[in-house]
């Protein structure tokens, strides 16, 4: 396993902003050559006489995925390193209309709006100016827009994974799906050509009919192929012992127990949360939305090394040793609960309340009180020398309810920078 | 390159072969930097990097754009800035090989050019507005995730199709 390359250690953070510009020339020039440097030819597609915007863009999806896909069965390319944008699923239905409008109202998407200033297009630079206007508008109006933009988190998922199918099946599923939507948007095409309507800027067919048979049946044979294609997620990456070292330093390895009890009550979904106890321990007690992992399977079991994983055990060495383990193998977004399940009990279970009258001392401690209490568990009174909390009797692991208590959702840690568009 | 002396442009080339190419260099994004392409989001990075230059304070509040703005960072070193300059370059270059470098507006012959570039801005406006709830636009979502499977990225492609679809026929007067 030896790609990516950034991320195998190939080259640094420097060289990588080289290999954005070389890969952003090979983007531009593709854009450019389908057409997409007018707004007319863009939005033929929402007029059905030219649709050349799905025919590109599907194309697109096809070839890099039957690449990715048997790149990473033949054991060169780890996909599970491979970014994948976090799923919210409501802003994503919302942004996605939204964003539709406004490519049909302005003629391009951000990216084509780009190639089509490069090439004179002066509605594509006001666009571009346009677009930077709404990017300061939504930083500034963040506040209003937030609740909606952290809506329904499902993590990072696949449609594999969320429908539970073989990959190389839903592989298959979307080439079989593409090559009939080529032909049915071909037939459209024709059929509004026979009604008069003028296809705007369209091209030359290309070198007819007979090379896109052969590349549809190519296509077709390779997603048969991809059925047998099982990514591999095995593989070893260097170990970036700085970045490490700097994340123990900086504690954005932790989570702590209070912020993973709002994470729980507000039913945030896009991280796990592994229990690395015995069997027995964890059936006695875990904490709730816990799924048991036991540190000897922790490699084996399965877990994307792009998720967001959160781990405990009784203290916190056993979840460092975990952490470790994890963070060697290439395992991007591991955490564990500050103090693991003792942390848990004298933070979140038996809390200590504050000794105090003030308004805020006050505070605290309804919130000390309302989350021991949704947990099962009570707080201690302030300055009693009653039972530590190691030795309070233990609540039965009460259910949790998803999504009940809004805006109850802690800010993420510290992540490193963002990866996604 | 005067006014007569240019040639007639060249045609667009078969967009299944454009497609291909173009899902080339998707693919060797994914095997170079473990990462896809974007647009959205080298907007971000200039809106950080113009912000934080005109008034620093106030960049830190913007909580929506901290992750560009992590202290000892420079939010112009942003990969996807650098691949959105890319992208000018490769376009302005293809553009010319094919003589399709033209100084103009894009637009229908009836419709008003000042219109036309109002509809632009608003059109901008509301793409950015819509890739950052989306996390992306129709390159960082659609085309990336597509290709990767991702379950929001195939939502969001669907929702982009509705509602250009929805809107087209209000918006026509625009190209006629």
């Amino acid at each position: 396993m030896i790609a990516p390359f950034l991320k195998y250690g190939a080259f640094g953070d420097q060289a990588s902003l080289v290999v954005a510009f070389l890969i952003g020339i090979g983007f531009g020039f593709a854009l450019e050559r389908a057409g997409f440097g007018s707004a007319k030819k863009l939005v033929a597609q929402f007029y059905l006489t030219d649709m050349a915007v799905f025919k590109v863009m599907f194309t697109a999806i096809v070839t890099a995925m039957l690449g990715v896909t048997l790149l990473s069965w033949i054991g060169f390319l780890d996909l599970s390193l491979v970014y994948l944008t976090p799923t919210f699923l409501v802003p994503q239905i919302v942004g996605g209309l939204v964003l539709g409008a406004g490519f049909v109202v302005g003629g391009y998407c951000p990216g084509t709006s780009v190639a089509a200033a490069a090439t004179g297009r002066l509605d594509a630079l006001v666009l571009m100016l346009g677009a930077l206007a709404g990017t300061l508008l939504y930083a500034e109006a963040y506040p209003l827009v937030k609740p909606l933009h952290e809506m329904t988190p499902m993590g990072a998922v696949t449609l594999p994974q969320y429908f539970n199918l073989p990959y190389g099946l839903v592989v298959l599923a979307v080439v079989l799906m593409a090559v009939g939507g080529f032909a049915g948007a071909t037939w459209v095409e024709r059929w509004m050509a026979s009604q008069g309507a003028s296809a705007p800027a369209a091209g030359r067919p290309g070198r007819g009919p007979r090379v896109n048979r052969r590349l549809a049946a190519a296509a077709l044979v390779l997603g048969v192929v991809a059925v047998a294609a099982q990514p591999t997620r095995a593989g070893r990456v260097t170990v970036a012992s700085d970045e490490l070292a700097a994340l123990a330093a900086r504690g954005a390895d932790q989570v702590a127990p209070t912020e993973l009890a709002d994470w729980i009550i507000a039913g945030r979904a896009d991280y796990r949360l592994l229990d690395l106890r015995a069997d027995t321990e964890f059936a006695a007690y875990r904490i709730p939305t816990a799924e048991h992992v036991p540190i000897a399977r922790l490699l084996d079991s399965g877990l994307a090394r792009n998720e967001k994983l959160v781990l405990y055990a009784d203290d916190g060495v056993k979840a460092s040793q975990a952490w470790f383990l994890m963070k060697a193998n290439g395992y991007k977004g591991v955490y564990m609960v500050t103090g693991g399940l003792d942390g848990w009990k004298a933070q979140v279970l038996f809390p200590r309340l504050l000794d105090g009258t003030t308004g805020e001392a006050q505070r605290e401690n309804a919130l000390l009180r309302s989350r021991a209490a949704r947990f099962g568990g009570t707080p201690l009174a302030a300055g009693s020398a009653a039972a530590t909390p190691a030795a309070a009797p233990m609540p039965v692991t009460p259910s949790v309810a998803a999504p009940s208590l809004p805006g109850g959702a802690a800010k993420a840690p510290a992540r490193k920078k963002r990866e996604g568009c | 390159m005067s006014v007569d002396e240019r040639k007639a442009p060249a045609p667009y080339s078969n967009p299944y072969l454009a497609g291909i190419g173009l899902g080339l260099v998707l693919l060797a994004a994914f095997v170079l930097v473990g990462r896809g392409l974007g647009a959205s989001g080298g907007f971000s990075a200039l809106v950080a990097g113009g912000v934080s230059a005109v008034a620093p304070a106030h960049a830190q509040r913007l909580e929506w754009l901290s992750n560009y703005l992590l202290p000892g960072t420079n939010p112009l070193q942003e990969w996807l800035l650098f691949e959105v300059v890319g992208v000018f370059a490769g376009a302005l270059l293809s553009g010319l090989l094919a003589h399709r470098v033209r100084l103009g507006v894009d637009k229908g012959p009836r419709a008003a050019t000042g219109l036309r570039l109002g509809m632009a801005f608003a059109g901008g406006a509301l793409m950015a507005i819509g890739a950052a709830l989306a996390r992306g636009c129709t390159s960082g979502q659609a085309l990336t995730g597509g290709s990767l499977l991702n379950l929001g990225s195939w939502v969001f492609m669907m929702m982009v199709f509705a509602g250009a679809y929805g809107l087209a026929s209000v918006v026509r007067w625009q190209w006629r």
